[in-house]
């Protein structure tokens, strides 16, 4: 079983987005929510100012506070380390939201179609993507995943349910890295098998010093940061639509 | 606790109702067997959705980086990166992930329209067939073209298939050309295609480049000279893992962020001013490549205490001299053996002389570091540490073997691109060729590159035996104003809004007909209101663009729905400046609704003006252009089957056995690495093409004595001088309240005309901002966030132009300077576009003191900020 993980080396991230992007195309996420997030910070003053970028994906904790205070066991830890939602099985009490540290996960307020973006009810629209919303829609999400069998890709992103980064299972099971990775211009994020010496984030993981967020919450997660830090003071800059 | 339990029930209820809904759109959508996981149910054969891989290229930024869509049963759900070509490799930035957003707009025009309201204000158009709306536009077109044809006038924003549009189509017209590059980059292309004659800016030779100066380069927003932001930001990437040092010049440091090693925030429009003062020190250091300059340069020229150049023999067969150091005397330039100085006063035939050089030598001497600071407004160390910095990495006189042939190792580089678009572009770039001329660092191994491969182009010397002309076209070619003129469309503006353009211009026509292609100069273009009053003086106007751009809305007669990236264009380079290659945009599916391919639609165009066929029509023009061979050659006789027909003979001429279909599966061709005989100045067979390159500019200033004989202004002719020379900003004599500089800027979710009203990207960068430096806004009582009035001031006129626009604090940021994006707003009436905000080109002036010699656009003003 692999053991899967992150490397983010923020020397070479430029703060794009172009992941953020990625990740709503392929999981098809609806409005102001950001499975992967990244943040333009900003410290010191002038002419002494710092720019710098960090992206935030779910860290899959290895000791998640989300799975331990789960009641329905909807939020689990797979065997190879993907922390994930079975959205059939979630209550939507967002207890997982208020435990973890780093923000990533988004609840579903309304039916999430009508966060899809754009006027899908156009006829001509409809002729196009055979009434499909939204028009990118991934029916890879719809399927079911793991030994355990379970739905946690976030399809249909179901009001009152909670959703978060999964890593881009459905892509991971296919052998292929989550869009965020793949796409990311700079090759910042490599993702694979920490156990593989000969993995991406392996080889990465040696190039250059890392550290982890919060390291001090003793969650264990399974992002590494490679290269420059920043300040805990750092002031978040460029920010884009929040949720209403 | 209750009010979850309550919602926990609703959701009960409401997950039934979306399980029903998931087994329906499963019908639909399905389950796919090639991606069906671990314990998934088998799909049902019948149903089994197909997915496909198509190959396409992204069609918003500059550089059409390779794409593959996947597709599910006919419908694209996602674009990745394609792995094969060299530009991306795999990777796609914000914008070429989030155009299937774009692909899929209902807000797109959808069918042709055709204007049935005043023009000026807010369009109401009605829909109308291909066949109507191409006859109306065809119909005007030909009625000017039959009366005079430079009444016609073309115009394009990023041309996505050049041979197609602005030679095979501007040439079957007739029509007069005009482009986006006075409000892009040309300034600087006009410096290199005058200084060392490639047709480019400047880039590093990252592979090899040790000292970088980012001049203005957008590193983490914007594209860098000839390629997209994304190719450089890898090749940086790789770079920076090597251990290149970069030093970043711009007012803002957001751009570089904590990819430069060092930041100096340099005030705006003063750029010269620093490259001239490298210069200097760069001199004074003794980093000089003295056998460069003399072999390769005209910097051993002996020019007379006239500005000419001492020349032996008459007309063609003059000869330009030099003082040969063994015979003491003149001698004919590059005459074999002589060894000439590039210091010292001559004196021949009683006429005293000097080397251009030497003449360099005292010219920049008044440009000290000191000066340069207080001009620059930076510190005095940094200046001294750049200059330190480029000495320590010339390594002057080394060589460097690139793939078994030896060239000269010069490790030091500039990229600049967009920053040339100043008042002082022209001669700033110049300078900044300069600086790297004096090391001998232009077309070496780890030094300033122009281009992809080391190309002379026919400006070298066309721009150097300019016939000033009395009777200019419309945008004052050749003029007495603009002798070396980027053509630009504001200028034309101002000319047909001129009272009385004949004699002011020498312009005898105003312009009736134009076709927009792809541009949106009311909002990607300035000044504003120039451009509208300009603008309503066409008596026709039919735009070709898959959106409504506020251009099309003022003044659009007839719009053609262009498809976005579902269509064939091309052909197009992918090379990253070491691998060759080749592609071409396929479409991943149909255009939708009744949108045509570009291509398609100049074919339905021409046929319908009469232009098509026969020799000199546009499939003949496009046989040429492309140079099509015979056994392919397009029939001229007939219309072609459509864009692919014209693809697939292109691709079987250029030896693709499988004609456009090599592209449609394989995408892309790589032809191997890019030679360095092609690549390096140094070594390519002449060198430099066998251009000699102009350290001093004899022409330019002849070009000064023409202007001034022929009764310009000196604001027009003071910047043609033979070495670029300091002069204070025509801005800087606005009244002191206007107290801060305007600049403007690319925000790396947005270009041009084709990504604001881009949901995804949208949602990325709101709304539109000015960036402020807080000790500043806070001195002048404002707060972050604060919606504020900008207002800008023309020194030359008075006039004031204002913009409402929030504040965004940043510390990153000069505090004399205001910053604000561009490309907020660009489409009309579409959801997203809507209620971003004013374009900082609301506020920028053209014409006298804003534009730079070239007639290129300056992007600085001055501003003041007042309470909203």
């Amino acid at each position: 079983m692999p053991k899967y993980g992150m490397t983010i080396d923020l020397d070479r991230c430029t703060g794009c987005r172009a992941c953020m992007v990625a990740c709503k195309i392929e999981n098809n996420t609806s409005q102001t929510a950001f499975w992967m997030y990244v943040f333009r910070l900003e410290e010191g003053t002038f002419p002494d100012a710092k720019v710098s970028f960090l992206p935030r994906p779910c860290q899959h904790c290895d000791n998640a506070a989300c799975v331990k205070v789960c009641p329905v066991g909807a939020r689990y830890k797979r065997d190879d380390g993907i922390v994930a939602t079975d959205w059939d099985r979630c209550i939507g009490c967002r207890y997982c939201e208020v435990a973890c540290p780093y923000g990533v996960n988004y609840f579903n307020y309304k039916d999430p179609k009508k966060g899809q973006y754009m006027d899908w009810k156009d006829p001509d629209i409809q002729v196009a993507t055979a009434g499909v919303v939204p028009g990118w829609s991934n029916p890879d999400l719809d399927n079911k995943f793991g030994s355990e069998n379970r739905s946690i890709a976030g399809s249909n992103h179901i009001k009152g349910v909670m959703e978060k980064c999964t890593f881009c299972v459905q892509r991971v099971e296919k052998d292929m890295s989550p869009a965020c990775v793949d796409t990311c211009p700079t090759h910042a994020i490599q993702f694979g098998d920490l156990d593989d010496p000969n993995s991406a984030p392996s080889i990465a993981a040696r190039e250059k010093s890392g550290f982890k967020l919060l390291e001090d919450r003793n969650t264990q997660p399974r992002v590494t940061y490679l290269g420059s830090t920043f300040s805990p003071g750092a002031r978040e800059i460029e920010r884009p639509s929040v949720r209403e | 606790m209750m009010v979850l339990k309550v919602t926990r029930r609703d959701v009960l209820k409401v997950g039934a109702a979306a399980g029903a809904l998931t087994a329906a759109s499963s019908l639909f959508v399905g389950r796919m067997s090639t991606i069906r996981a671990v314990g998934a149910p088998k799909p049902d054969l019948q149903l089994t959705p197909v997915e496909e891989w198509v190959p396409t290229t992204c069609w918003i930024g500059k550089q059409d980086c390779g794409m593959l869509a996947r597709k599910i049963d006919g419908r694209v759900v996602k674009f990745e990166g394609h792995p094969a070509n060299p530009r991306n490799q795999g990777t796609l930035c914000p914008k070429g992930q989030g155009q299937i957003a774009a692909l899929y707009d209902p807000n797109r025009v959808k069918t042709p329209l055709v204007r049935t309201n005043a023009k000026g204000v807010q369009g109401k158009f009605r829909s109308a067939s291909w066949d109507e709306a191409l006859g109306i536009v065809a119909d005007r077109m030909n009625e000017v073209r039959k009366r005079d044809p430079r009444l016609l006038i073309w115009q394009k924003g990023r041309s996505k298939a050049k041979a197609f549009y602005d030679t095979a189509f501007v040439n079957a017209s007739g029509a007069t050309k005009l482009h986006h590059g006075a409000f892009c980059s040309d300034a600087g292309y006009r410096a290199l295609e005058y200084t060392v004659g490639t047709h480019a800016v400047m880039n590093p030779d990252f592979k090899h480049t040790n000292y970088l100066i980012s001049w203005g380069w957008n590193i983490t927003n914007a594209g860098g000279n000839k390629t997209c932001w994304l190719t450089w930001n890898q090749q940086l990437g790789e770079a920076k893992k090597r251990g290149i040092k970069v030093t970043h010049i711009d007012p803002r440091q957001r751009p570089a962020g904590p990819h430069a090693d060092e930041w100096v925030p340099i005030r705006p429009g003063t750029d010269l001013a620093l490259a001239l003062a490298l210069c200097n020190l760069v001199i004074k250091s003794g980093t000089i490549d003295e056998p460069y300059l003399k072999e390769f340069t005209n910097s051993a020229y002996l020019v007379k205490e006239d500005g000419t150049y001492l020349r032996k023999g008459e007309g063609d067969e003059a000869k330009e001299q030099v003082w040969d150091q063994a015979s003491i005397g003149p001698m004919d330039f590059g005459k074999y053996g002589n060894d000439p100085a590039l210091t010292g006063e001559y004196t021949v035939d009683g006429e005293k002389v000097k080397p251009a050089y030497q003449m360099f030598k005292e010219h920049v001497a008044q440009y000290t570091a000191e000066w340069a600071a207080d001009k620059c407004g930076v510190d005095v160390k940094q200046i001294l540490q750049i200059a330190k910095d480029l000495a320590d990495n010339a390594n002057i006189g080394a060589t460097h073997i690139v793939d078994g042939v030896e060239i000269p190792y010069r490790p030091v580089a500039i990229m600049t691109y967009h920053i040339s678009q100043t008042e002082l572009g022209f001669q700033q770039v110049r300078a900044q060729t300069m600086l790297m001329m004096l090391m001998g660092a232009m077309g070496a191994v780890g030094g300033t590159m122009s281009d992809f491969t080391w190309k002379i182009h026919k400006n070298f010397e066309g721009l150097d035996n300019i016939s000033i002309t009395d009777e200019p076209n419309i945008y004052l070619k050749n003029s007495k104003f603009y002798p070396i003129n980027s053509n630009n469309s504001s200028v034309v503006a101002q000319v047909m809004t001129d009272p009385d353009p004949k004699a002011n211009y020498g312009v005898d026509y105003t312009p009736e007909v134009c076709i927009i292609h792809m541009a949106n100069p009311m909002t990607s273009f300035l000044s504003q209101k120039d451009i509208y009053d300009g603008y309503m003086k066409f008596k026709f106007v039919a735009v070709i663009d898959p959106w409504m751009s506020h251009t099309a809305d003022l003044f659009a007669d007839v719009v053609l729905p262009a498809a976005t990236l579902e269509k064939y264009e091309g052909p197009i380079s992918a090379t990253d400046q070491y691998i060759g290659a080749q592609t071409l945009r396929v479409p991943p599916m149909d255009p939708l609704f009744e949108s045509r391919g570009d291509i398609q639609i100049y074919l339905d165009l021409c046929e319908k003006a009469g232009i098509l066929t026969g020799e000199g029509g546009y499939l003949d023009e496009i046989n040429k252009k492309l140079k099509i061979d015979d056994a392919n050659k397009i029939p001229i006789d007939r219309k072609p089957s459509g864009e692919r027909e014209l693809f697939d003979r292109w691709a079987k001429s250029e030896g693709y056995e499988k004609g456009v279909e090599f592209f449609e599966t394989e995408s892309v061709n790589i032809t191997g690495p890019v030679s360095p005989t092609k690549r390096y100045g140094y070594v390519t067979e002449p060198p430099f093409g066998g251009a000699i390159h102009r350290l001093y500019g004899e022409s330019l200033m002849g070009y000064q004595k023409q202007m001034k004989a022929l009764g310009v202004e000196k604001i027009y002719y003071q910047d043609y001088t033979a070495f670029p020379t300091w002069r204070d900003l025509t801005m800087n004599s606005s009244p002191s309240e206007y107290d801060m500089n305007l600049i403007s800027y690319h925000m790396i979710e947005f270009k041009q005309s084709r990504t604001s009203m881009i949901s995804v990207l949208a949602e990325l960068a709101p709304k539109q901002r000015a960036d402020i430096n807080p000790a500043k806004a806070k001195e002048m009582g404002f707060a972050d966030g604060d919606e504020v009035i900008v207002e800008s001031h023309n020194a030359v006129t008075g006039e004031t132009r204002r913009i409402t626009v929030p504040l965004h604090f940043t510390e990153a940021l000069r505090p004399d300077t205001l910053a604000i994006p561009h490309h907020y707003g660009e489409i009309a009436r579409h959801p997203n576009s809507t209620g971003q905000g004013d374009t900082p080109n609301a506020l920028f002036f053209t014409g006298k003191g804003y534009t730079a010699n070239t007639a290129d656009q300056s992007f600085h003003v001055k501003v003041r900020l007042l309470k909203a």
